[in-house]
C-alpha cells in the first residue's frame, strides 16, 4: 500500500505514535518533581516511554512521509 | 466478561487528548480511503493490494480484540500460564499451516470468501449454510465486543453505557462503511501498535516490580500455595493436577488441532485479511508473519495475569484475592478476574499512560466490531445476497450493498448490545455460537481441498451433521451438568474441557459423514476440481528467488522458536 500518491499505513502508524510520544514526553517532565501515585513512578516510565514512542514515531513519519518515492 | 459494579479510574485532561487524537486519526483514515473503495474488489478485499506485512499484522490484529486480551489476562490469573496454551499450540501451527498448505489454494481460486471457496468445491448448499451461520455469528459478535466495550468504559472510567456504545458503533460504522476492508485493515494494523505501545508498560515494569522471571515464579507459588501456576505441559497429566482440569490430549488434538485449524484456517473474519495479500508470496508470508507476532502476545496479556498473582495488594499490604465476577457484582471491595489487565494499568500507569492503555482497549474493541462487520458486508453481499437474491447485479451495486450491509450490521450489533445489556447470559450462548460451526467446518474445508473424492453432497451432510452434533453436545451438558464425563471422557474433567472436546467430537463426526456420504454419491469431475484440490492443482511459483524470501524458510524459523518456547515454559 505504498503506490505513488498513496499515503503509507506505516506514516499512519508513525504519525500517531509520534504524537503520543510528544505529548508524554511533556507530561513525563511536569511529573518530574510531581510524581503520580502509581507503583515504580520514581522510575519515571512516562517519560522514557515518550522519548521511545517519540523516536519510533519519528522514524516512521520521516521513512515514510506522503511523497516519498 | 463481566465487571463489578464501581469505578476504578478517572482520565486527566492528557489522557482525553491522547483518546481524542485516536479518534481524529480513524475517522480521517475512513475519509481518506473511501477514495480509494470504488470497485467490490477496493471494498471487499482492499483491492488485494496488501504487502505480506501489512496483510500478515492485520490478520493477528483482526484477533487481538479487547475482549480476547482482557478475557485472557484473567484466565490467567485464574488458571496460570496454561492461558498460553491460546496463544501458542493454540494459534501457531494453524497460522503456519494456512500459509504453507491451505493459503495457495484459497489464493488462486480467486474466491472472495471462505463461503465462496465452498461454492466452488462443494456446490450452494455447503455455502448456504457456511454463510448464513458465518453471518449471524459475526454481527452477534459484533455486538458483544460493543456491549463489552461499553461495561469496561463504565466500570474503569465510569462512562455511561449507551454513550459507548453510539460513539463506538457510529464510529467503527462510519470507517468502515467509506473505506470498507481497505479502512479496518487500516485501523487493525494501527490497533496492532497501539496495544502494543500501550499495554507493553505492564509487563516490563510489572517484571521490575516483582524482581525478575525466577522470583515471580517463587512468589507466585508462595502466593496461591502450588508451583503449577508456572508450567505449561508438567501438570497436564490428568484432569485433576491442573487448574484449568484438563487433559494434555484435550490441548494438542481438540485445542492444539482442531479448533485452532478450524479457528484460523477457515473463519473469514481472519482469513479475509490474508485474501487482500498483493501475490501469493506475500499470501502465503502473511500468516508466518503474523504467527511470529502471535507468539509474542502472551507478553502482554499473560504476564500481566501472572503478575497480579504476585504483586495486586489490597490497601492493608495482604495479597489481593480476584474472584468470580458474580461474587465481584454482589460483594463491594472485590474485584473479578476481568479486571486484571486495567487493575495492572492502572498500578503503573499515571496521566498519560493510563490514556494511551485504554486507548489501546477502546481501539482492540473497535477494531474488534470492525472486523466482524466488515467480514459480514463481505459474506452477507457475495455469498447471501449476490448468490440467492441477486445474481447480475452491476459491480457498483455491490458496493453500494457492501455500504448499507455495514450500516445496518452495525444496527444490528447496537441491538444486540442492548440484549445481552438485559441478558447477561446470552453473551456466553453467543461466545459458544462460534465454536458450534468453526470445527466440523474445517473438516469440510481440509476434505475439499485435500481429498478429491469428497462430493458436493459428503461436504453438505459432513457440515451440517457436524454443526448439529455440536449445538446437540452443548444443550446436553447444560442440561445435564454429568454429561460432560462422557464428551471429555472424564469425571474429573472441567467446563473448559468441554470446549475442546466438543471440538473434537464435531470435527470427527463431520469427516466421517463426508467421507461415507462421499463414497455413496457421484465423484466430482476431475476437471471441476482444478485450482480447488490437492493433487489435481498445479501449484504455482511464488516467485521466491532465495532462501530470506522463502514463506517456507521462516515457517522452519517460527515452529522452532515455538518448540524452544514449550520447552522454557515446559
Amino acid at each position: 500500500m505504498t503506490k505513488h500518491g498513496e499515503i503509507s499505513i506505516w506514516f499512519f502508524c508513525g504519525i500517531l505514535m509520534l504524537a503520543y510520544g510528544v505529548v508524554l514526553i511533556a507530561t513525563g517532565l511536569t511529573e518530574l518533581h510531581n510524581p503520580p501515585p502509581t507503583v515504580l513512578a520514581e522510575l519515571h516510565p512516562t517519560l522514557w516511554w515518550g522519548v521511545l514512542l517519540t523516536a519510533f514515531g519519528g522514524f516512521y513519519t520521516i521513512r515514510f512521509r506522503p511523497g516519498k518515492a | 466478561m463481566m465487571f463489578a459494579g464501581h469505578q476504578l479510574t478517572k482520565l486527566s485532561p492528557v489522557d482525553i487528548v491522547i483518546l481524542v487524537l485516536y479518534f481524529g486519526l480513524v475517522v480521517f483514515i475512513g475519509f481518506y480511503a473511501k477514495g480509494k473503495a470504488n470497485t467490490s474488489e477496493d471494498f471487499f478485499l482492499a483491492g488485494r493490494e496488501m504487502t505480506a506485512w501489512i496483510a500478515g499484522l492485520s490478520f493477528v490484529s483482526a484477533n487481538l480484540g479487547s475482549l480476547e486480551l482482557m478475557g485472557w489476562a484473567g484466565s490467567a490469573y485464574q488458571y496460570g500460564i496454561l492461558a498460553a496454551h491460546w496463544y501458542w499450540i493454540g494459534a501457531i501451527p494453524a497460522m503456519l499451516f494456512l500459509g504453507i498448505v491451505m493459503m495457495p489454494f484459497y489464493y488462486i481460486s480467486k474466491t472472495h470468501s471462505v463461503p465462496g471457496y465452498l461454492h466452488l468445491r462443494f456446490g450452494n448448499g455447503a455455502r448456504a449454510l457456511s454463510a448464513v451461520s458465518f453471518a449471524l455469528m459475526t454481527i452477534l459478535m459484533s455486538g458483544v465486543n460493543m456491549y463489552a466495550m461499553a461495561v469496561v468504559m463504565q466500570t474503569v472510567l465510569g462512562w455511561n453505557i449507551t454513550f459507548s456504545i453510539w460513539v463506538g458503533a457510529g464510529t467503527v460504522a462510519l470507517y468502515v462503511m467509506l473505506g470498507g476492508l481497505r479502512s479496518a485493515i487500516i485501523n487493525e494494523v494501527l490497533q496492532f501498535v497501539l496495544i502494543w505501545a500501550g499495554a507493553a508498560m505492564i509487563p516490563i515494569l510489572g517484571l521490575i516490580e516483582a524482581g525478575g522471571w525466577s522470583k515471580l515464579k517463587a512468589q507466585i507459588a508462595v502466593n496461591v500455595g502450588s508451583s503449577d501456576y508456572t508450567h505449561m505441559w508438567t501438570t497436564l497429566g490428568h484432569f485433576s493436577s491442573n487448574p484449568m482440569g484438563v487433559h494434555w490430549t484435550g490441548i494438542v488434538f481438540g485445542l492444539g488441532f482442531v479448533i485452532s485449524f478450524g479457528y484460523w484456517t477457515t473463519d473469514f473474519l481472519v482469513v479475509q485479511r490474508v485474501l487482500s495479500a498483493n501475490n501469493l508470496r506475500a499470501a502465503k508470508m502473511a500468516p508466518v508473519i503474523g504467527a511470529a507476532f502471535k507468539m509474542a502476545v502472551p507478553f502482554i496479556v499473560i504476564v500481566p495475569g501472572l503478575l497480579a498473582l504476585a504483586v495486586l495488594k489490597n490497601a492493608d499490604g495482604s495479597v489481593m484475592h480476584l474472584v468470580a465476577s458474580n461474587i465481584a457484582k454482589s460483594t463491594p471491595g472485590m474485584h473479578s478476574y476481568d479486571e486484571v489487565l486495567p487493575l495492572m494499568l492502572i498500578r503503573y500507569c499515571g496521566p498519560g499512560l493510563l490514556g494511551l492503555g485504554i486507548t489501546a482497549l477502546v481501539a482492540g474493541f473497535m477494531s474488534g466490531m470492525a472486523g466482524n462487520v466488515s467480514a459480514f458486508s463481505t459474506v452477507w453481499t457475495y455469498d447471501i445476497y449476490g448468490a440467492f437474491i441477486n445474481k447480475k447485479a452491476s459491480d457498483s451495486h455491490y458496493v453500494a450493498m457492501g455500504r448499507w450491509s455495514t450500516v445496518i450490521g452495525m444496527l444490528v450489533s447496537i441491538m444486540t448490545a442492548y440484549l445481552v445489556m438485559n441478558a447477561n447470559s446470552i453473551m456466553d450462548y453467543v461466545q459458544a455460537l462460534f465454536s458450534f460451526f468453526i470445527a466440523p467446518l474445517f473438516g469440510t474445508v481440509i476434505l475439499g481441498m485435500m481429498w478429491k473424492r469428497a462430493t458436493h453432497a459428503g461436504g453438505f451432510w459432513g457440515l451440517l451433521a457436524g454443526t448439529a452434533s455440536s449445538i446437540g453436545m452443548f444443550i446436553w451438558v447444560q442440561t445435564d451438568g454429568s454429561a460432560l464425563r462422557y464428551i471429555a471422557m472424564s469425571a474429573d474433567a472441567k467446563p473448559m474441557a468441554e470446549n475442546l472436546y466438543r471440538a473434537l467430537w464435531s470435527w470427527i463426526i463431520c469427516v466421517v459423514v463426508t467421507v461415507l456420504v462421499s463414497l455413496v454419491t457421484k465423484p466430482v469431475p476431475t476437471a471441476e476440481l482444478a485450482n480447488l484440490v490437492y493433487g489435481v492443482t498445479p501449484i504455482p511459483d511464488d516467485g521466491a528467488t532465495s532462501i530470506w524470501q522463502k514463506p517456507l524458510f521462516w515457517a522452519c524459523v517460527v515452529i522452532t522458536v515455538f518448540f524452544i518456547l514449550n520447552l522454557i515454559f515446559f
